[in-house]
């Protein structure tokens, strides 16, 4: 009991470091809980979406751009006589901007067969209400919505409501709703509005047309030739995919995201453990005479390891605990950040209400646990390991320690090699870049006490000129005391490194990104539909509206362009085509290939080219080739040339509009761009195309808001980073602060010596701060190298390898300087405390007072 | 004092964990259900269709066709087969229409439609002692479900109906299905056959409540049947059924017994008793006897003295149906014993009832015959009184 009150004691005297140290469990805790979370609910409410929209379908019966033939679905139901099918239309709307709850949101309209239904979708055959089915079916515009969503929404039964479909304001009426046979299919309809399929192709714009057809395949032989009967049945430019296939292309794309964003927690997690190693090392420290002197008294060590263990447990469970709390608050908004992310990116997704994951909270206390425990092993082990005498002595410790330096760097090194043998090795993949990374990171913290006592050293004749013996005396006391200031030193560089890592790493991207847009958009102006709903995918524009620009006067050259996606096996393929000039085609961010041989066959639709993360995923590069289901089957097309393009991680394949009608049979136009004639200036254009697009809902941009909103977009993707950036910093200055100031109050005595030999109080002030703010420069410069070091492993392995973008570097000299003050200004900060408090006592106090 | 904070903490680590798991989700809940189609069939309001008011004149093929305006209409097609070896068979082959508005809106899209169908197909395999069925629905679009034409062509799916001819009128049905298939060529032997008066059949006394009726009592048919992997040859005599309706029973009608019966003498009778909730028949139970020469004369409910004598509980539903039957019409000298070949052709469908082929014999040297026999409002869950 006495050992305990002991401790408790110990915490109380120091409460200061204390909250620190639970500041910095609680920090990282928070940072890991929080991205798991927000990226946990993301996918899973992507993945629930899916699943419960797709209901028990094994396979999908998919077309090209503009979908399937009506007459598809009647020769697999009727002349093939295969009844597990059902015709699915869907597509996305908006709720008008400014309605209320939920204003601008994006709903899924899905419009369905009730009559093919029953065996697919759980949430389709649950028409309770007599009357539903035949209002449904009966009357054009009417759609089912959760109650929850039409609560939330203010929406009743039978009453009307606006949405926005592609551009074009529509009235739907709500005619009852859909019962989810559970929560988990409740989370996927949250934005999803039921109808019957004449709606959907009413509403969408597509008569005739289907999105896809579900089916359900029975598994083995049998289902093998049911889809070799199905699959001879279906026109050429469509085919049966199995339903997964979808989903899971979506969750592949995004997997490299969330894993850095993953691995960019775990870091302010490394950090936090170091801060608790520092905390308990330290407190184990101070306290060797007191543990000393209880081992001399014949308490056990499996005594003073358990006390210890528990102080640390304390720590690590009021930490977890306060982290957890601070961590689901902040995944909430880290949720926000990647959704929009996602939505900017990928495609289009909300995600509504998911409740707290309980993984996630597993995750964040173990980590946190866990973490303080193993953190806190080392210093427990030391405390026990000694013999008592030893123990009391504290040059002993010293000394102890300074003999490892070498092992360590010897270690360190070694695993710096590893990391750098990680990187080497293509096939690890983004997790291999990321052990690679967290390799070199701990092996070069292994080598900082080391550089400490060298730098320390080399410093000391410059601190000594400045400042006299109190300098030296501040060099000379960092190395004295390196089992202290050795890990502080070392935690300050790991945090401080990551943010100047992370941060040039952001900015070498958005300076890429800058001059790709440069040479990537040459017109002056830019026309799409203003539908925003179907994410990267615009609505096509009406042919009239196109014709009717395509003789604006003013006009020198104009381009075409459709995007689509073609789902195939493996999901879904991004397709460009672009009817474009020469001149402009010669002037694409070519990586490799292009010029003139491109260009003619180019043109012709004789070849196609692929953006760089496309010819990276897929490993094909010019004179290689692509396969794409197209409307005349499945084809190879040639590839002349490899671009670079940062618009998609997953790779678009970019043809030409001339190949594009020719096999996909789609006519559809849905961005146009025109090249002023001399004398029009961009902005008078501008203005003439609005007028002449009349009422229509179309955005017309110019070149310079086009690029001003793609790098916006592109600063509101790496948001997330940056808020990562500055937990993980602000983690640091939690830990340099506390570790610092700890050092120092632990010091009073020594201190007061120095009081008392006759040090004013103005030169222990410079003996404090003189030795922190040399820390907290040798951990700024230490973590420069590092910090770059970092950057490039970043751009050169995790980022190629994640998302196959290459990227310049440049190394902007303010995220380097802001390191520097950050570490030297949270150091200093760390030294006023105690030099107040020291400053303030009177020394013959300081001198009586215990240990 | 540190142990407190410890247990606080543990507390607070718990409470936290099982306030995360109450909100956290199930797994997916697989159990499907069926598709409450029935109701709408019954369900939707009568106001703004059209009604059988009055006797009409019935002009022929064009009401062989579908009469839209009307809520409900069906073809109902049943008969008793015999292969060469002497094998019996009965089938039925229904397509009900029923429209969700009294008219159709103005869509764009094809799929846009205010008419369901809904179809039955029945083998009774009297030796195998099976009996199988099928149900289907569609909404009426092209190529999925439809009725019209000329030549008429009826079908839900690959399940039709098809004007072979049009004087006499001869009509091809096939269907299949996992189980079972069949294709007939049905050629009539008696004519159109109206039934009530002149073709307008009152089912109560409220004005309105009465459908239009005719049928076709005799047709040779021919082809072939499929049950399991089996086929055969085919021949036989059927019964068309039409009738088209807004609303046909009232409140205290709980069913009907209906008999569509081919006697060994050229005769064919139908009767159907209207049962009341008290298990009484309704003083709107009627019938129809056709001599042989195709003369007609309508059975009023005194004539005819209907006695069940066999009761059967279907396993399957629970419910209680007649399994035999006394039919005297002594005016015309017939008295017949009425069983079914088949206990079980009981139909669990949306809309449950017994449907199947009858064995008739012929008491005190009346003769004897065939026939087709349906009851409903026999299963508890099935109300078509409202």
């Amino acid at each position: 009991m006495i050992l305990w009150r002991a401790g408790l004691r110990n915490v109380l005297r120091h409460p200061w470091l204390t909250v620190l140290a639970v500041l910095g469990v609680a920090l990282g805790v928070a940072v890991v809980t929080a991205v798991d979370y927000a990226n946990e609910a993301a996918q899973r409410a992507f993945r629930i979406a899916a699943e419960t929209v797709a209901g028990r379908a094994t396979h999908q019966v998919v077309g090209g751009p503009s979908g399937l033939p009506d007459q598809v679905y009647k020769s697999i139901r009727v002349d093939k006589g295969f009844r597990a099918s059902a015709p699915v239309v869907t597509g996305h709307l908006q709720l008008p901007a400014k309605s209320g709850a939920r204003s601008g949101a994006t709903f899924q309209l899905i419009g369905i067969d009730p009559f093919s239904e029953p065996p697919i979708r759980s949430f389709s055959s649950q028409f309770k209400d007599q009357s539903v089915l035949a209002d449904l079916m009966g009357r054009p515009g009417t759609v089912l919505m959760l109650r929850d969503t039409a609560a939330e929404l203010g929406i009743r039964r039978g009453s009307t409501f606006p949405v926005d479909v592609a551009g074009v304001r529509r009235h739907l009426v709500l005619a009852g709703y859909i019962e989810a046979p559970d929560r988990v299919s409740a989370l996927g309809l949250a934005s999803v509005l039921v109808c019957d399929i004449s709606t959907a192709q009413e509403i969408l714009g597509q008569p005739g047309r289907l999105s896809r057809i579900d089916l359900i395949v029975p598994e083995g032989r049998a289902g093998e030739g049911v889809l070799r009967e199905l699959r001879g049945g279906i026109p050429s430019g469509a085919d049966i995919v199995p339903a997964g296939a979808r989903a899971g292309a979506l969750d592949r794309m995004t997997r490299a995201f969330r894993l850095n964003l993953k691995a960019l927690s775990l870091l302010a997690l490394v950090v936090g453990m170091f801060l608790i190693y520092n905390t308990m090392t330290f407190s184990v420290i101070r306290r060797r005479r007191l543990i000393g002197m209880l081992r001399a008294l014949g308490v056990c060590r499996r005594e003073i390891f358990a006390m210890i263990c528990a102080e640390a447990l304390m720590i690590g469970v009021t930490g977890t605990v306060i982290g957890i709390g601070c961590g689901a608050l902040l995944g909430s908004e880290l949720t926000r950040l990647v959704t929009r992310t996602i939505n900017d990116l990928y495609f289009v997704m909300e995600v509504r209400r998911v409740p707290l994951l309980p993984a996630s909270l597993l995750k964040g206390t173990f980590l946190g646990i866990v973490a303080t425990l193993l953190a806190a092993l080392p210093a427990a082990i030391e405390a026990t390991g000694a013999p008592p005498r030893a123990v009391l002595s504290r040059s002993m410790a010293e000394a102890r320690r300074r003999k490892m330096v070498p092992v360590a760097a010897l270690c360190g090194a070694l695993l710096l090699l590893c990391g750098v043998g990680l990187f080497l090795f293509e096939g690890g993949g983004v997790v291999g870049g990321f052990v690679g990374l967290f390799a070199v990171i701990v092996g070069y913290t292994l080598l900082v006490p080391g550089a400490v006592v060298l730098m320390a050293g080399a410093l000391r004749p410059v601190l000594a000129a400045l400042m006299g013996t109190v300098g030296k005396m501040a060099a000379r006391g960092v190395v004295v005391s390196l089992s202290r200031t050795g890990v502080a030193t070392a935690a300050l560089v790991v945090a401080v490194s990551a943010g100047i890592g992370v941060g040039i790493m952001v900015g070498g991207f958005r300076l890429t990104v800058q001059s790709w847009l440069e040479s990537w958009l040459r017109a002056d102006v830019y026309l799409t539909s203003a539908d925003r709903s179907g994410g990267r995918y615009r609505p096509a524009l009406g042919p009239a509206l196109v014709q009717r620009m395509s003789t604006s006067p003013g006009v020198e050259k104009m381009t075409l362009s459709r995007r689509v996606a073609i789902d195939g096996k493996d999901g879904p393929t991004e397709i460009f085509s672009v009817q474009v000039p020469e001149s402009s085609f010669l002037r694409y961010p070519f990586k490799e290939g292009g010029m003139e041989g491109a260009w003619e066959s180019f043109s012709r639709g004789a070849s196609v080219l692929v953006s760089e993360p496309y010819s990276y995923r897929h490993h094909v590069r010019t004179g290689g080739r692509v396969t794409l289901r197209t409307n005349r089957g499945l084809l190879q097309f040639p590839v002349s040339g490899v671009i670079y393009d940062y618009g998609s991680d997953s790779g678009i394949v970019i043809m030409s509009r001339a190949a594009y009608l020719k096999y996909f049979d789609d006519p559809g136009v849905d961005g146009m761009s025109f090249y002023a004639a001399p004398g029009t200036s961009p902005s008078a254009l501008a203005a003439q195309l609005i007028e002449r697009a009349g009422g229509e809902s179309v955005t017309v941009v110019s070149n310079a808001d086009l690029r001003k909103a793609t790098v916006e977009v592109f600063d509101r993707t790496f948001a997330i980073t940056g808020v990562l950036r500055i937990l993980t910093l602000a983690v640091a200055f939690v830990g340099i602060l506390s570790a610092l100031m700890a050092m120092q109050v632990e010091r009073a005595r020594e201190l007061a010596v120095l009081r008392a030999v006759g040090l004013t109080p103005g030169q222990v002030w410079g003996v404090i701060c003189g030795e922190t703010a040399l820390i907290g420069l040798l951990a700024g410069l230490l973590s420069l190298p590092l910090g770059v070091i970092e950057a490039l492993v970043l751009i050169y392995v995790v980022n190629l390898r994640s998302f196959g973008w290459t990227m310049q570097v440049s190394i902007e000299p303010v995220y380097l300087l802001q390191a520097v003050v950050l570490s030297v200004a949270a150091a200093l900060l760390a030294g006023i405390y105690p030099s107040i408090k020291i400053a303030g006592t009177s020394p013959a106090v300081a001198l009586k007072e215990e240990e | 004092m540190r142990r407190l904070l410890i247990a606080l903490a543990v507390v607070a680590l718990v409470l936290l964990f099982i306030r995360a798991y109450r909100s956290g989700i199930k797994g997916p809940d697989e159990k499907g259900e069926r598709l409450q189609i029935n109701q709408v069939l019954g369900g939707t309001p009568a106001e703004g269709f059209l009604r059988a008011n009055a006797p009409r004149r019935f002009i022929f093929p064009e009401d062989h066709g579908p009469h839209p305006g009307f809520r409900n209409e069906w073809w109902y097609f049943t008969g008793n087969l015999q292969g060469a070896d002497g094998r019996r068979f009965g089938y039925q082959l229904t397509f009900f229409r029923a429209a969700l508005t009294p008219h159709p809106a103005p869509r764009t899209s094809a799929w846009g439609s205010n008419e369901i169908f809904m179809a039955h197909l029945a083998v009774t395999d009297v030796a195998g002692k099976r009996f199988r069925y099928a149900e289907r629905f569609s909404r009426v679009a092209p190529g999925l479900a439809w009725a019209g034409g000329r030549p008429l062509s009826i079908y839900l799916e690959n399940w039709r109906a098809q004007e072979t001819s049009e004087g006499p009128f001869g009509m091809r049905l096939s269907a299949a299905d996992a189980e079972m298939a069949l294709d007939l060529n049905l050629v009539p032997v008696k004519g159109v056959v109206l039934n009530g008066e002149g073709g307008l059949s009152r089912k109560s006394a409220a004005p309105g409540n009465a459908s239009y009726y005719y049928s076709m009592p005799r047709l040779a048919s021919s082809g072939s049947i499929r049950i399991g992997g089996e086929s055969f040859r085919v021949t036989g005599l059927s019964w068309l059924d039409r009738e088209w309706s807004t609303s046909a029973l009232e409140k205290g009608q709980q069913g009907w017994d209906w008999f569509a019966l081919q006697l060994e003498d050229g005769r064919d009778v139908m009767f159907y008793r209207l049962r009341r909730v008290d298990g009484s028949s309704d003083p709107f139970s009627a019938g129809t006897l056709v001599a042989a020469d195709g003369t007609t004369r309508e059975l009023k409910r005194e004539e005819v003295e209907l006695k069940v004598t066999g009761w059967w509980t279907s396993p399957t539903s629970g419910a209680r149906y007649p399994s035999s039957w006394r039919m005297r019409i002594p005016a015309q000298r017939i008295d017949l014993e009425i069983v079914p070949r088949l206990a079980d052709q009981e139909l669990n469908t949306g809309f449950r009832y017994w449907e199947g082929a009858v064995a008739v014999r012929g008491l005190g040297g009346a003769p004897g015959g065939s026939g087709y026999l349906e009851m409903t409002g026999y299963a508890a869950d099935v109300d078509v009184g409202k």
